[in-house]
């Protein structure tokens, strides 16, 4: 028997130790064995696990010297420029940490650019999952889990950009008041609870620190536990591919190489964040100034993640209805309540409405291409079009003064656009998606052309093909559509250069093994499939 | 190909295997690769997952070529040691750059630590990535689902345990203890709404949304808290003035801007005619839509713009909505002049100022159309 090493022996002896109490042994060996399929894009979500775990870390560092209080205090700190003026705790703490406290300022941009990131990679990862189909049974769950994290990050961020009390900061505030007055008959009374009182109302900054600090991130991190659970639970979702089917997943072990891969990719992450941190001004509110309310710069601006909401409040008519001693604003309940209740309803209700649709109950762990699903693609066009609409409007001040434009001339046009323009997305993907199934099919049907033109001994001249490798064609004919059966109707049939994979079944189980090795054509270069 | 240290480290060119880089499309993977082996048959007996995870690659991706796995080895460790030179280089920027706000150089403080710390995590970032793509063995596996949904008779059984213990209970049977109970619960989860009361102070909660600090006769002070008299304002230009009350400055609700124009521009109606004096006029600058301060005068057009969400209202006639989100023209102060030249306010806004809120009665005699 080999010696063991110190270090053997000591991982040894507290393996035994664990194992003697916990029985852990199965567990972990279950764990470091489970298989993660690979793609680029699987990454998305991780992004967004690393950023959270940025913004916890710097988070807690920067919450030993922030106070969240609108105490007024006389500001005497090293920013010569705000001497001597009152303001509140929360603003001149923030003046601290920016000035007097050794890397409290970097600290502070790499929080800012890490929630900047996670909704962000939040966003991005939504969209993957959407157009890939992931959502699917039996993981409509974990969608609703995600769409729950969407909407709380941007809660979580507005809270975050509030709590320095800066002059922006203390305007979104303003506006998130006046946002809850126009709830109708409990309006006012809301947004008394919430702020302490007739605005400011004094209290505003003392509950959104625990809000912001402690309530939602708890929630946060217990969702994503549990989002994390499910995707342990239920396995990873595949894209198709050589012996890839529906009941098996094949990837590469979490252990080590796989662990490795995704613990370095963290560092990764978060080196990008010091960078931006370090090299990046963000939100520099000593510029701002305190929060006076009876002061706004223009161009007031909120994180990105909120602009659409700023845009549709931008874009709404200003319909008001004032009858019976009451006033009810749907000028203001609309855009900012209404709406974005409608679209995270939809959002999170989605797969069922597919289900609906399609009468598809199956288990799906194969994931599609975005063109193998024209009509879900096209409605993800037309969400994406709708949102950018709403996004460009957010900005419609900064856009009439950067292009020299009309600003009423710009809301007009968004106005018309929110409505002209995501229909005609969706049609339009609809379409390309088509063409790009089609092309798919020809790739199938055809093979690849070889550049080589061969004549006949009639004298006609041919272009030799070759079928293409297996990894392509069962890449391409993964997914058996209604509509990709319609469209192969239409092909001609060629004879004698069948595909050399029919498409199979819905989603029915592939080979896994190709029987007869199919030798790689020597190509000088290869067709690029997407 | 690309000339990557991982192609160079991988079998020998012609025998195609997965790259475990993940993109299928872009995998070279051929049939001839589908071994039915598991590389971690050595493990001893005790399979880890043992039909389930056969190998689809061949179990031998260890590099072949001695000079690349060198070469591959001194870059991972040359990234790891550059996570050294990061932190030294983070310590001694921390110490050393100059940190107070104006002395020479600080400017540099911030990013110094930023480019150091994201050296020292790329180091160990890289290092790792690189290291399990190059040196790692990494086998494309294959693990079976398991089946998701229980099977019939273990949902049966469950469901028959619930059913059974409920009626353990009583409950079917026992309506009133049924109703009782759920009375009792539903009358626990009203419990914590009288804790809400406090939250805010919301005693005469119509009237304070309708005040603000004006009073009659209250003078008009400007942002440094003097007198605004008659004669201080160019024609053309604005003063922010704020309500001669203790706080005036700071109230959220009481912010007002004076405008002087020409008067003959001032389009009021008649029950305003003696609200503004010698084209002197006075609005709230708290929005009418979302509460942000309209502050911003256009000479020329006499229009005040809100930066927040661009509702443009016109000055010259009471306030009213040119265009944008609000609904409501803005209130208007009537103001005056005592004797001694000062402005006073004659009263409070002719109405509540600022958004609008359910409670928020729009009976006001002054009041002018939209």
């Amino acid at each position: 028997m080999a010696k063991q090493s110190p270090l053997e022996k000591g991982a040894n002896g507290t393996a035994v130790w664990v194992d003697d109490r916990l029985g852990s042994s199965s567990f972990i060996k279950r764990s470091l064995n489970k298989v993660f399929p690979d793609h680029w894009s699987f990454m998305l979500g991780e992004i967004a696990l690393y950023s959270f775990i940025v913004l916890l870390l710097s988070g807690t560092y920067l919450s030993l010297f922030f106070e969240g209080s609108s105490r007024e205090v006389i500001y005497d700190g090293s920013y010569a420029p705000l001497k001597g003026i009152p303001m509140s705790a929360a603003y001149s703490s923030t003046l601290d940490i920016s000035f007097d406290v050794r890397g409290g300022l970097f600290m502070r941009q790499i929080h800012h650019w890490a929630a900047l990131l996670f909704m962000a990679a939040i966003v991005v990862h939504l969209a993957r999952v959407f157009f890939t189909g992931a959502f699917r049974k039996p993981r409509e769950l974990n969608w609703i889990i995600g769409v729950g994290l969407l909407v709380l990050g941007i809660l979580e961020g507005f809270a975050g950009y509030s709590l320095p009390d800066d002059l922006l900061s203390g305007t979104g505030l303003r506006i998130a008041y006046s946002i809850a007055l126009s709830i109708p008959v409990i309006g006012t009374w809301a947004a008394f609870l919430v702020f302490g009182g007739e605005f400011p109302g004094g209290a505003i900054i003392e509950r959104l620190y625990p809000i912001h600090i402690l309530l939602v991130p708890g929630i946060i991190l217990a969702l994503i536990t549990f989002h994390m659970m499910l995707i342990w639970y239920q396995k990873h979702t595949q894209f198709a591919g050589p012996g890839r089917t529906e009941t098996n997943v094949v990837g590469s072990r979490l252990y080590p190489a796989y662990a490795a891969k995704a613990g370095g990719f963290f560092f990764l992450v978060f080196a990008v964040m010091a960078l931006l941190g370090g090299l990046f001004q963000i939100n520099p509110i000593w510029l701002y100034g305190p929060y006076d309310p009876t002061q706004v710069t223009a161009g007031s601006q909120p994180d990105w993640y909120v602009g659409f909401l700023d845009g549709s409040t931008r874009l709404m008519p200003n319909w008001e209805i004032r009858t019976l001693g009451h006033t009810f604003s749907p000028n203001v309940l609309l855009p900012t309540q209404v709406l974005p209740g409608v679209l995270f309803g939809l959002m999170a209700v989605y797969p069922f409405i597919e289900q609906k649709l399609t009468g598809d109950k199956g288990y799906h762990n194969l994931l599609e291409r975005p063109r193998d699903n024209p009509v879900r693609t096209g409605l993800g066009a037309m969400s994406i079009t709708f949102y950018m609409v709403l996004l460009l409007a957010g900005g419609n001040d900064i856009i009439a003064t950067i292009f020299h434009l009309s600003l009423n001339e710009i809301t007009y046009a968004l106005r018309a656009g929110l409505f002209i323009l995501p229909p005609l997305a969706y049609i339009v993907t609809k379409r390309l998606c088509l063409s790009l199934q089609r092309a798919d099919d020809d790739l199938l049907h055809h093979g690849i052309e070889t550049g080589t033109i061969r004549r006949l001994p009639s004298g006609e001249f041919v272009e030799e093909t070759v079928p293409l490798p297996p990894h392509y064609s069962v890449l391409l004919t993964a997914v058996d559509t209604p509509e990709r059966r319609e469209l192969a109707s239409h092909l001609p049939q060629v004879e004698h250069q069948a595909a050399p994979h029919q498409p199979k079944g819905f989603f029915k189980p592939r080979g896994s093994v190709v029987e007869a090795p199919v030798p790689r054509p020597e190509l000088e270069s290869e067709p690029s499939v997407d | 190909m690309t000339d990557s240290i991982r192609d160079r480290l991988k079998a020998p060119a012609g025998h195609g295997e997965q790259s475990g880089g993940g993109d299928t499309a872009q995998s070279s993977l051929t049939t001839n690769d589908f071994v039915q082996t598991d590389s971690r048959s050595s493990h001893g007996p005790e399979q880890t997952v043992p039909a389930a995870v056969p190998a689809v690659v061949p179990a031998d991706v260890h590099p072949r070529d001695p000079k690349a796995v060198q070469r591959a080895e001194r870059l991972v460790a040359a990234l790891f040691l550059l996570a050294v030179v990061g932190v030294v280089g983070f310590v001694v920027s921390f110490i050393l750059v100059p940190f107070d706000f104006g002395d020479e150089g600080f400017e540099y403080y911030t990013p110094a630590l930023g480019f150091f710390m994201a050296l020292a995590l790329t180091g160990v970032g890289a290092g790792a990535v690189v290291w399990a793509k190059t040196l790692m063995v990494d086998n494309e596996v294959i693990a079976e689902r398991h089946d998701l949904a229980s099977d019939p008779q273990e949902r049966a059984e469950t469901a028959a345990l619930i059913k059974q213990g409920y009626e353990e209970t009583g409950l079917p049977r026992r309506s009133m203890l049924r109703n009782s109970m759920l009375l009792g619960a539903g009358a626990l989860a009203l419990l914590p709404l009288p804790f809400l009361k406090d939250l805010g102070k919301t005693k005469n909660l119509t009237e304070q949304m309708a005040k603000t600090g004006w009073r009659p006769g209250s003078k008009l002070l400007d942002e440094l808290g003097r007198p605004v008299k008659l004669g201080d304002l160019e024609i053309g230009s604005v003063r922010s003035v704020f309500p001669d009350v203790p706080g005036g400055r700071r109230m959220a609700d009481s912010a007002a801007l004076m405008i002087r124009m020409q008067p003959e521009l001032l389009k009021s109606p008649e029950s305003r005619k003696d609200w503004a004096v010698d084209g002197h006029i006075v609005y709230s600058v708290i929005c009418t839509h979302l509460g942000c301060p309209v502050k911003l005068y256009e000479q020329q057009t006499h229009h005040l713009f809100c930066p927040c969400h661009q509702s443009i209202f016109d000055a010259t006639n009471s306030a009213k909505v040119l265009f944008g989100p609000a609904a409501r023209n803005l209130p208007q102060l009537a103001i005056a002049v005592d004797e001694e030249g000062y402005f006073v306010a004659q009263g409070d806004f002719n109405e509540p100022v600022g958004p609008s809120y359910w409670e928020r009665d729009d009976s006001y005699p002054d009041k002018v159309g939209t």
